[in-house]
């Protein structure tokens, strides 16, 4: 049962680019199998040219394994029937620079098989939804700005009102205004029981929104579990309260010493995702091979 | 590609096989090259990929939507617009502003200027339209991929199908439209160019060939050809006047329709002549036609008519005739119970000589309105684009833009009249000392055409290589379409109708021909790779 709650399936998937006659030029993923369930948000982290956009790539066809397989909403990553239940935004928004933002709108709507009346009422919500100004809709989207086309991009993804939403770096190019707005749309998606499978760099953002992460280095995954899970160090208990008098910390330390407890530090917690990740890229430079999984849920 | 009119109006079922086969074995050979190509790719995965995407290109011909076809459709046709396509009507507004300069205006006019118009127009419109739609169609998609904009399209439901069969609308629209638009003005233009008094000369002459032409010698008997009398247009035999000698024209399908309002059956010739002596020069030769009809031993001729040397001539002859006092009805008692009519023509003055080829006489059916004409000319010029469009489209699919267009050019080149025929030359004309192979190997060991090869395996494989390469000719032969069909404005300009068995019909099918084969070319090439530019 659990098997058909899985919305992505990805097994020993690996992906090598060739040149033109066919000689190998670069190993992009390796070996890389997960899954992911149905109403989570997952997110796909690594350093530049990790393979995580090669991930999205071959989930969705675009791209031919090397070796290994893929399901995607239960289908293999050839199908195009399959596209009528997702969204894809890409990492740079490939859209028709001609065309302006509703004429977008009804163009992705009509491969869709939308009615003109479905698609003007889903246009017109989506470009609120990605707050993109009124007075732009009607220009060619030559004339936008990098996180204006972002935004248009975005609303792309979502016109169909799709099952599962696969957004690379969905934040690149958005003011902080609109990486807030975005975390939120992604949070709204999730209430509705969508799932997400996001790339980012924005590790702040990817802790706040992300129900697991994988971190892929070298086209390897190297770790892979439930944020918290993660970010939860096994041995270690944190202890946070207001600001607390010199006297007052001498005797909590003392009530700790009487439980054989050893304090490491006492400091202001810091945006550990980004501790984790830096810590896994150096790690993984340093011992290649070595992989953490932590992944409760699938273990359960 | 490949479609006999004259086989067709002998038998019109052979030559829709012929037709078929053709489709089926150009439809195979892309199939196979897909094949090959994704065992290059994929290894031995990939002629199970091969029969999977078969079949999922089968499916989705059954889930076409309209609607996304018309959207691509629409995103073709405004991408070219916003790229400024429209602007190859500063080029036709110009030429038409100065056109008039180099074209004069007199008051009187020819027959062969009225030609000159009418083919400047032609001409033009194909001109400018062919360059507009070539470069639209072989850079549209790798555009697409180039800038991957390809993605978000292929990441939606739409098919790949779908992707080719739209862009080739899509292209073919704005073609056709600036088609119209051109034609609309260089229809008004034709008109306005020729004086009141000359419009008579805009016309479409629907002309009935007859279906063969025999020749009696100068003793009667009957002859492969007549005269030739070194003339370097070899096409026209002549016979020479005072003797036995004939020309002899079977024309089928006779029968009220043929005959003019007065009740006339009218014969256009354009005979030439040819004088052994000069004699009185001023004076022409004379012909005259004889209508017969061997079953019921009857035959009616006409007075003698002078040649029309380099001009057309006509004769009227009336439906009811008097033979030996007595009348006759043509179509009653001339022509045989197969509706054909059979018709002489015999020269009159002695030791001189008249020429003519099956062509040169013809039954003038009633006038069509020029522009019925003028527009069907126009049709094919619009087939000729949807044509380009196909195949440039689909080969912009596997290679970049300028390759794709040089390949389309190339095509399109290779498929005017003479390179068409320097083609049958290739294919039909090595007979003697084997193919490509086996004429090497004799080349090498002195051996002659006529001597026998040795029998051994390794020739047995040397022929088949020729047996392959030969059909691979024939077929390339018979895959090029043969622009001539479209070549509509010349029976324009020359006065005439465009026939619909020996042009319009041929080329519908022709490119009907490629819909299929192309379709399949673009599906694979869009599927087959990775749609990443490299
Ligand atoms: N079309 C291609 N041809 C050849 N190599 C490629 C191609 N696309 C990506 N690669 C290589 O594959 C590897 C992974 O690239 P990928 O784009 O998946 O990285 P990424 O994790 O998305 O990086 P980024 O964070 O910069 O977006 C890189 O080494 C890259 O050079
Ligand atoms: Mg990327």
């Amino acid at each position: 049962m659990s098997q058909s709650e899985n919305v992505i399936e990805i097994r020993n998937l690996s992906k090598v680019y060739r040149d033109f006659w066919g000689r190998p030029k670069v190993r992009a993923l390796n070996a890389l199998s997960l899954d992911i369930k149905k109403g989570e948000v997952f997110g796909l982290l690594g350093p530049n040219g990790s393979g995580k956009t090669t991930t999205l790539k071959l989930l969705l066809g675009l791209l031919f394994p090397t070796e290994g397989e893929v399901k995607i909403l239960g289908k293999s990553a050839a199908d195009v029937s399959k596209n009528e239940r997702i969204g894809y935004l890409p990492e740079e928004s490939y859209l028709y620079r001609f065309l302006n933002a509703y004429e977008t709108l009804d163009f992705y709507g009509r491969l869709f098989n939308m009615t003109a009346a479905q698609r003007k009422e889903r246009s017109e919500k989506l470009l609120d939804l990605v707050k993109l100004a009124p007075q732009s809709r009607r220009r060619q989207l030559k004339e936008y700005s990098k996180g204006m086309t972002r935004r248009i991009g975005v609303a792309q993804a979502l016109i169909n009102d799709p099952d599962l939403v696969m957004l690379d770096e969905p934040t690149s190019g958005l003011d902080p205004l609109g990486n807030r707005d975005m975390k939120d749309l992604i949070l709204d998606l999730k209430a509705q029981g969508k799932t997400v499978l996001m790339c980012s760099h924005l590790l702040a953002d990817v802790q706040d929104v992300c129900d697991r992460i994988a971190i892929l280095y070298g086209g390897e995954l190297k770790v892979m579990g439930r944020v918290d899970e993660l970010l939860k160090a096994q041995d270690e208990t944190q202890i946070r309260s207001s600001k607390l008098s010199d006297a007052a910390l001498k005797e909590v330390q003392e009530v700790l010493k009487r439980h054989d407890a050893n304090v490491i530090n006492i400091d202001q917690p810091t945006a550990s995702l980004e501790d984790l990740f830096l810590k896994t890229v150096q790690e993984s430079r340093e011992r290649p091979g070595h992989r953490n999984v932590i992944d409760r849920q699938s273990v359960t | 590609m490949y479609f006999d009119p004259n086989e067709y109006l002998l038998n019109p079922y052979i030559s829709f096989l012929n037709w078929a086969v053709v489709v089926g074995c150009l439809t195979f050979v892309v199939l196979f090259i897909s094949m090959v190509n994704l065992v290059a790719t994929r290894g031995a995965n990939g002629i199970g990929i091969f029969f999977d995407e078969l079949g999922e290109m089968t499916a989705d011909l059954f889930h076409l939507s309209p609607r996304r076809i018309w959207a691509l459709t629409r995103l073709t046709y405004t991408e070219a617009i916003r790229r400024k396509a429209l602007s190859v009507f500063v080029v036709f507004g110009l030429l038409f502003m100065f056109a008039g300069w180099f074209m004069g205006d007199s008051k009187e006019i020819k027959p062969d200027q009225v030609k000159v118009y009418i083919s400047f127009v032609l001409t033009t419109i194909s001109w400018l339209t062919l360059p507009v739609v070539l470069i639209l169609c072989c850079f549209g998609i790798p555009e697409d991929i180039r800038l991957r904009s390809i993605h978000t399209v292929v990441t939606k439901p739409a098919r790949r199908v779908e992707i080719v069969l739209g862009r080739m609308i899509g292209i073919w629209l704005i073609g056709c439209l600036v088609l119209a638009v051109m034609a609309v003005v260089g229809h008004f233009w034709i008109v306005r160019q020729i004086p009141a008094e000359s419009q008579p000369l805009l016309t479409c002459r629907v002309p009935v060939y007859g279906t063969n032409i025999e020749f009696l010698d100068r003793e009667g008997n009957f002859a492969r050809s007549g005269v030739n009398v070194g003339d370097i247009w070899a096409f026209r035999s002549y016979i020479e006047g005072a003797t036995k000698a004939r020309a002899i024209w079977t024309f089928r399908n006779v029968d009220e329709s043929s005959l003019d309002s007065d009740g006339n059956l009218n014969f256009e010739n354009s005979f030439s002549a040819f004088r052994s002596y000069k004699g009185d020069m001023t004076r022409p030769l004379f012909y005259d036609i004889k209508l017969f009809n061997p079953a019921k031993n009857l035959a009616y001729t006409t007075d003698p008519q002078p040649v029309n040397e380099f001009r057309h001539k006509l004769d009227k002859i009336p439906r009811k005739v008097t033979v030996d006092n007595v009348q006759y009805d043509i179509l009653k008692d001339f022509v045989n119970e197969k509706r054909e009519l059979n018709v002489e023509v015999s020269c009159i003055d002695r030791e001189q000589y008249i020429g003519m080829a099956r062509s040169d006489l013809f039954i003038r059916m009633p006038d069509r309105p020029f522009w019925m004409g003028y527009w069907k000319a126009v049709l094919g010029i619009a087939l000729t684009l949807l044509l380009i469009t196909m195949i440039g489209v689909s080969a912009s699919t596997m290679v970049k833009g300028p390759i794709a267009a040089v390949l389309t050019f190339v095509i399109y080149f290779l498929s005017l009249k003479d390179n068409h025929q320097f083609m049958d030359q290739l294919v039909f004309g090595q007979v003697q000392g084997g193919g490509f192979l086996e004429s090497i190997y004799r080349l090498v060991m002195h051996m002659g055409p006529s001597q026998e090869l040795p029998a051994n395996p390794a020739f047995t494989v040397v022929k088949f290589f020729d047996w392959t390469l030969n059909n691979f000719l024939w077929l390339c032969r018979h895959v090029i379409p043969y622009s001539q069909y479209f070549n509509m404005p010349e029976f324009v300009s020359n006065g005439f109708d465009v026939p619909w068995e020996t042009s319009i019909l041929p080329s519908l099918l022709v490119t009907a021909a490629f819909i299929i084969p192309c379709v399949v070319m673009g599906y694979f090439a869009l599927r087959i790779r990775e749609l990443e530019s490299k």
